[in-house]
């Protein structure tokens, strides 16, 4: 029997995002171990043109919405939209973006249509005919496989995909004979959360989109003062700035506007040098985009090191002050 | 005002790891150490801090987890819940987050609870999925990613603010009662205090044995872990530290980073 796979696009309003064409491949993926029919759905105050976009670059027939309250990712509304819809056109797969809306809604899906939930995939394989999903744990020092085998047949599976982890893929031809849309408004009555407005991003304006080089402390720097041996290192460096992980923001070590990362700054700077961080997912997210990554961690299974160039095994506290004597001999001196 | 915190025991990150042999959860010995989920430090400060403000506040604390896992339930009364519930369950291994969730939601149905915290990830299995799903089973709103949250006067409603991709915040009014999961950076969790923990030593938990309970049936199946394959991008530099300083310049320099 054919099955139907159902993707929940992400924009921004104006543009489909990447993230929806990984589903696609995800999607695909799935299609080459099973027959599988694939449908987008994409909720937003204006979709018609996003939906006609999708639909052209995929080849596949597209539920656009329109609802009011929207403009904005609104969780309430989201729900309150999509449980009906995927009740009365039910889906075996739901691929979901793993961002934070997505997280936000995917795991009420499965509980509203009696589904399965598997968060975060970072990949997909088949094994003895079974589907298995894979996903880090453990700050990524372990990776699972999970699968869907002992779920009942009409259950739908929400999957969804952490970002980067497929290639984005979608049609080349620009063909609008592809487009198949069916385009909706509907009402939504929301009482129970009503949004109020956007606080912006503290990191607006960062001078890390800038930099050439960054060098960031993760909670290996241990105390606050120790903050001083990333800023030794980032002074060898002319036109560099300083970043840290989450963790030293929140302990008011470093600034917000410093976080790297998928809800600080996604920086794409030339020489990315990461210090007592231990490569948590969310700080993969933002530093993918370097062109070369230099990771200095004591622990030599830190995840970090999958990522980097030139991995190094030491405790930052003896050997930055090491490479900043070694490069302050080797320098000209006039 | 009653409030209740999820809080989960997770391995400490930094132990060692190693597979059990039946390739589907870790082997722990007598040197794995175990610690609160670092979000749900961050819930339970929270709560503690309305607490404050709302003096009529009962805080509650719930964890579903083996019989060690009553440290965490402590750790909180130390830090100034007033009750512990404990789900216990010695099954060890991947507890997928909706039985997680069912087995909270049975205790909850029973009482009145005005909130829900719970972090908004655990540190170990990394779902950021209990929190949704237990007020998906109930029927509340919920915010994920809180990492402000203000309560009305009249106790009706809540301004929050949850944070999105870049760190940018989206503000609403949630009502009461709903399920909040909580990120890090909204507070500065507190220390346990002394006179508390003598006195959350003597604390009678209430004990609720897991097998009393329905469990999930749609769930998915933990089929193996590993340890992830090592990549071969990237280079290990060798000898001492002045080698490496040396070795790490000579690349940057031939790449002309320095
Ligand atoms: C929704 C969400 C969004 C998030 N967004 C972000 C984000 O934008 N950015 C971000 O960074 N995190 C983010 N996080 C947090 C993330 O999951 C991790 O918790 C965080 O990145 C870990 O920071 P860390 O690497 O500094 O600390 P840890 O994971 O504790 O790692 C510390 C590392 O330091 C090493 N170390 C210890 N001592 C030394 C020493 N003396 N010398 C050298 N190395 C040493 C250890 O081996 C370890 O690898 C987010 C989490 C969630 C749930
Ligand atoms: N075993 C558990 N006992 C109590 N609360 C839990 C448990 N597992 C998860 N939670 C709560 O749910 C949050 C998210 O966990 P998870 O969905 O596993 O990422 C945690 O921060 C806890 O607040």
């Amino acid at each position: 029997m054919t099955k139907k796979i159902t993707i929940i696009a992400d924009h921004d309003g104006k543009n489909i995002k990447p993230i929806t064409w990984e589903l696609f491949a995800f999607a695909k993926k799935i299609q080459a171990h099973e027959k599988a029919d694939i449908y987008f759905f994409i909720i937003g105050e204006n979709t018609k043109e996003l939906a006609q976009d999708i639909s052209i670059h995929s080849g596949c027939k597209t539920y656009a919405m329109d609802v009011l309250g929207t403009n904005n990712y609104h969780g309430q509304i989201y729900k309150k939209i999509l449980i009906p819809f995927l009740t009365k056109n039910p889906a075996d797969y739901i691929l979901v973006p793993h961002t934070t809306s997505g997280m936000d809604y995917a795991p009420a899906l499965s509980i509203a249509l009696k589904g399965s939930c598997i968060t975060a995939v970072e990949g997909i394989h088949n094994k003895d005919n079974v589907l298995h999903f894979v996903r880090a744990m453990f700050g990524r020092k372990i990776q699972a496989d999970l699968s869907n085998k002992n779920l009942g047949a009409s259950s739908p599976q929400v999957l969804t995909l952490q970002a980067g982890s497929f290639k984005p893929f979608k049609l080349d031809q620009n063909d609008i004979k592809n487009i198949n849309i069916i385009h909706e408004a509907f009402d939504c009555l929301e009482k129970e959360m009503i949004y109020k407005g956007c606080q912006p991003s503290p990191s607006k304006g960062s001078n890390l989109a800038k930099a050439e080089v960054i060098v960031s402390g993760g909670r290996g720097i241990e105390e606050e003062e120790n903050y001083k041996y990333i800023e030794m290192l980032a002074d060898i460096f002319p036109r560099s700035a300083t970043g840290a992980s989450r963790p030293i923001c929140d302990y008011g070590w470093a600034k917000y506007s410093q976080q790297v990362g998928a809800t600080g700054t996604i920086i794409s700077p030339k020489l990315y040098i990461a210090c007592g961080i231990s490569g948590a997912t969310q700080h993969l997210e933002g530093i993918r985009d370097s062109q070369f990554i230099v990771a200095i961690n004591s622990d030599p299974d830190a995840p970090i090191f999958q990522v980097a160039d030139i991995c190094i095994i030491e405790d930052l506290t003896d050997f930055i002050p090491i490479i900043v004597e070694t490069a302050k001999k080797k320098r000209p001196t006039n | 005002m009653k409030i209740l915190v999820c809080i989960k025991q997770v391995m400490e990150s930094g132990s060692p790891i190693k597979i059990d042999p039946s390739g589907k959860w870790l082997q722990y010995s007598q040197s794995t150490r175990f610690e609160i989920n670092k979000y749900d430090e961050y819930a339970i400060e929270e709560a503690i801090q309305i607490k404050e403000n709302f003096k009529d506040t009962q805080i509650d604390v719930i964890t579903v987890g083996p019989s060690h896992a009553s440290d965490v339930l402590r750790r909180a009364l130390g830090m100034g819940a007033d009750e512990a519930i404990h789900i216990l369950d010695e099954a060890k291994g991947y507890r997928p987050p909706a039985i997680t969730a069912e087995w909270i939601t049975a205790f909850v149905k029973k009482e009145t609870y005005d909130l829900i915290f719970t972090g908004i990830m655990s540190d170990d299995e990394m779902n950021a999925q209990t929190g949704v799903m237990i007020s998906q089973i109930l029927d509340w709103p919920c915010a994920t990613a809180v990492i402000k949250e203000e309560i009305s006067n009249d106790r009706k409603k809540m301004r929050i603010e949850r944070e999105i991709e870049g760190g940018a915040k989206d503000i609403f009014d949630i009502t009461l009662p709903c399920v909040l999961t909580i990120q890090t950076g909204i507070n500065t969790p507190r220390y346990p205090s002394l006179s508390k923990v003598l006195r959350a030593k003597k604390k009678t938990l209430q004990i609720i044995p897991a097998k009393t309970l329905k469990t999930a049936e749609q769930i998915p199946s933990l089929e193996t872990i590993q340890f992830p394959e090592k990549t071969t991008r990237g280079i290990v530099l060798k000898g001492s530290s002045q080698d490496k300083a040396k070795a790490l310049l000579n690349i940057l320099a031939s790449k002309t980073l320095v």
